[in-house]
């Protein structure tokens, strides 16, 4: 199908080819006298040449035939006549005719061959030119912009669509057609033409972006018709460059927000750091120092012996706080990093009861450890604080002399731990609030605290992935349970002894 | 008073210092301060001192390099005073060589207990005995033997080399990381959750409570301790 520009274009080099042909035998006759016949072939031979380098292959075939007629009646005897005296001029007629002919071809398909040069070319150039405003490229408008201006030359237009982190196209959210294509193109990591699955008329490209690691959008691309495979692979090279520049700009945006992320944390922890050695550091004098005058004072008067004492005390109570506080701050800052690692249970129970030796002086301690228990995945330190802290609470609101137990088991899925104790238990209805910040069983009573044990308890099970929870015994007493994913320990090799 | 020895203190707040001095000069130690890593290291090249209590955050260098500097000369006892949540600092100051450590805020009793147990294993360590009591177990180092209340208690070799360890660094912390390597050697592939499994053994075979060890400690984030 040609346009009605070409055809018409198309029969001025016809009439122009035959102009040409007439022209030449024109100037020719008058020359008949002293050129040799064959001379004068070569003349048509040339007109024949020269069309078929400037007004293509059908004139030039044209124009070949037309130079053996314009020959043979004008110049060979008879003239103005077909017919031939010398046979051999036949021979003169098939040379020539053949040779126009050869002529005619290569010319034209050498021309053709340098228009696809210069076309190829002209691409390679819009190519590399697209690629340098990727690359230099800093946010995803910029993209779009050297995208729109790389199809504006080559007659279509082009949309980019970018998977947010959920897998969806936040660009797409009122096209769900469309979506449904994008993803089919994702799922099968190809090109999908929109005009083998519904009847409109323009012709729409979907491209998967597909980058080394991942699928990161699709190319719209809406083109008048489609030209083949050229078109295709021109297609295919700019889906590359783009998807290139959305992966690069996919990372310098992770590793700008992880440099954030690290630069916080730093200053979140030497924020932390700085505050517990500054407030630590006059709390640990006063003990000392209370401590001292409390053992200098023993033999005197029991008044200033009892305030040595009362300081210290309460000089401890004071750092126990601020461990709390600090802790509290610490795992409400954000991220918690957790050392974990495969661990047993018993061997933080054990420290943990024998850190708190002296708060559970008067309540006897009974364990029950379940034999051949799993490793567990969890960190050391922060599990030893939660027990310390529900075994201080025990301590606290029980009446002296009463046991505390502790138990661990499994529970389906899940590692647990009871703490209980045979005190008052929590208020009733209060036991889910219990675990909120500087949430007390009463809210002004006179024992010592300000409610966030159990809320780092909570925050540091939660950390785990684990659940916390507080419930009132039926024979009485509160009893805790925390409970840890069992997840897949590593398997431990029996010991192999020689006989 | 005789005095006991020389002990080089190294703490930045003057408070601290002064009472950490009163207290070991009751106990007739001789007490030399230094408010920072340098100025500590100076005098403790001078001083001939028996001990070293050492803060782990002091302003001009890092607590775990004062421990290194000084091992590279001298072997006695390094006590080390830090803060609850510097568990990490706590693991590369005993690594590099520290005996003990103290978290802060500590009682003068407890002070004097860990200065005690660190020079005291000092004593200890210079005289080896071929057996060793604790509780109702008797471990007898020449045949290789445990014995609880007269019975036979079987040990597999590695539940032995790690009691072994243990027993012969009494009241000493030892980091997970050195016990892996004492015990399975220094091209160890085993991870700690193996020390963990046979830390218990020998609780379960050796502790009257195991869920409460009296002898078999576990320090939280650093690794385990034999107390007698």
């Amino acid at each position: 199908m040609l346009g009605n520009s070409e055809t018409q274009q198309l029969k001025r080099n016809y009439l122009f080819a035959i102009l040409i042909c007439v022209v030449i035998t024109m100037l020719a006759t008058p020359l008949r006298q002293v050129l040799d016949l064959a001379n004068i072939v070569m003349l048509f031979l040339l007109v024949v040449f020269l069309v078929a380098l400037k007004l293509g292959r059908g004139p030039a075939i044209m124009s070949a035939i037309l130079a053996v007629a314009l020959f043979d009646v004008f110049f060979v005897p008879p003239r103005f006549s077909f017919t031939v005296n010398n046979a051999q001029y036949l021979i003169t007629f098939s040379v020539m005719l053949a040779v126009g002919l050869a002529t005619a071809h290569l010319t034209a398909k050498l021309s053709k061959h340098a228009a696809a040069a210069v076309d190829r070319e002209q691409n390679t150039r819009r190519l590399y030119e697209l690629a340098r405003d990727l690359a230099g490229a800093s946010s995803y408008d910029e993209i779009s912009k050297a995208l729109s201006l790389f199809v504006a030359w080559s007659g279509y237009t082009a949309k980019l669509h970018l998977l947010d982190a959920n897998g969806e196209f936040p660009s797409l959210s009122q096209d769900i057609a469309f979506t449904t294509i994008a993803h089919m193109a994702i799922k099968q990591g190809a090109l999908v033409n929109t005009s083998q699955l519904s009847d409109e008329g323009s012709l729409t490209l979907v491209l998967p972006l597909k980058s080394p690691h991942k699928v990161r959008g699709v190319l719209e691309a809406n083109l008048e018709k489609y030209v083949g495979d050229v078109d295709k692979e021109m297609l295919e090279a700019v889906v590359n460059l783009v998807a290139i520049a959305v992966e690069r700009l996919h990372y310098v945006a992770l590793t700008q927000q992880t440099q954030l992320d690290a630069t916080s944390e730093r200053l979140r922890s030497s924020v932390l750091s700085s505050l517990s050695h500054d407030l630590r550091t006059p709390l640990t004098g006063l003990v000392g120092m209370a401590d001292a005058l409390a053992l200098t004072t023993a033999q005197q008067s029991d008044s200033v012996h009892n305030a040595a004492i009362a300081i210290r005390d309460q000089a401890l109570a004071m750092s126990h706080l601020l461990s709390n506080l600090l802790e509290m701050a610490r795992l409400h800052s954000g991220k918690v990093a957790l050392r974990k690692d495969w661990r047993l249970f018993e061997d933080v129970i054990g420290s943990a009861i024998k850190l708190l030796k002296p708060t559970l002086a008067q309540h006897p301690v009974t364990v029950t450890l379940a034999p051949d228990f799993p490793l567990v995945e969890f960190d050391d330190v922060l599990l030893e604080r939660v027990l310390c802290n529900l075994l201080e609470n025990a301590a606290k609101y029980s009446p002296l002399e009463s046991p505390i137990e502790i138990r661990e088991y499994i529970s389906g899925e899940c590692a647990c731990i009871d703490v209980s104790d045979h005190g008052a238990g929590f208020p009733a209805g209060k036991t889910e609030s219990l675990f909120h910040m500087f949430e007390r069983g009463e809210s002004e009573s006179s024992t010592l605290g300000v409610g966030l044990g159990l809320a780092i308890c909570s925050a540091i099970i939660e950390a785990h992935c684990g659940t916390i929870k507080a419930v009132n015994q039926a024979q009485g007493g509160a009893c805790v349970t925390l409970c840890l994913p069992l997840g897949k320990p590593p398997i431990v090799n029996p010991e192999i002894e020689e006989a | 008073m005789n005095s006991v020895g020389n002990v080089i203190l190294i703490e930045d707040d003057q408070q601290i210092r002064r009472f950490v001095k009163s207290a070991l000069e009751g106990e007739g130690w001789k007490v030399f301060e230094a408010e920072s890593g340098e100025r500590g290291l100076i005098e403790a090249r001078s001083r001939k001192p028996d001990l070293l209590v050492v803060d782990l955050g002091l302003p001009d260098m890092d607590g775990v390099e004062v421990v290194t500097e000084f091992r590279k000369w001298t072997t006695i006892p390094v006590l080390i005073l830090s803060a609850r949540i510097e568990e990490q600092e706590k693991i590369l100051a005993l690594d590099a060589g520290a005996d003990d450590y103290l978290t802060k805020p500590f009682g003068v009793g407890e002070l004097l207990a860990r200065v005690r147990a660190v020079t005291r294993r000092r004593l200890q360590n210079t005289m080896a005995s071929p057996k060793m009591c604790f509780a109702d177990v008797e471990v007898d180092f020449i045949r290789r033997s445990v014995t609880r209340n007269g019975v036979a208690i079987h040990l597999t070799p590695i539940e032995y080399r790690l009691l072994s360890v243990l027993l012969s660094n009494i009241g000493k912390i030892m980091s997970h990381r050195r016990l892996m390597h004492e015990v399975w050697g220094p091209n160890n592939t085993e991870s700690a959750h193996y020390l963990r499994i046979y830390m218990s053994h020998l609780r379960q075979k050796l502790e009257h409570d195991p869920a409460q060890p009296a002898h078999l400690l576990t320090e939280t984030g650093i690794g385990y301790r034999f107390e007698l």
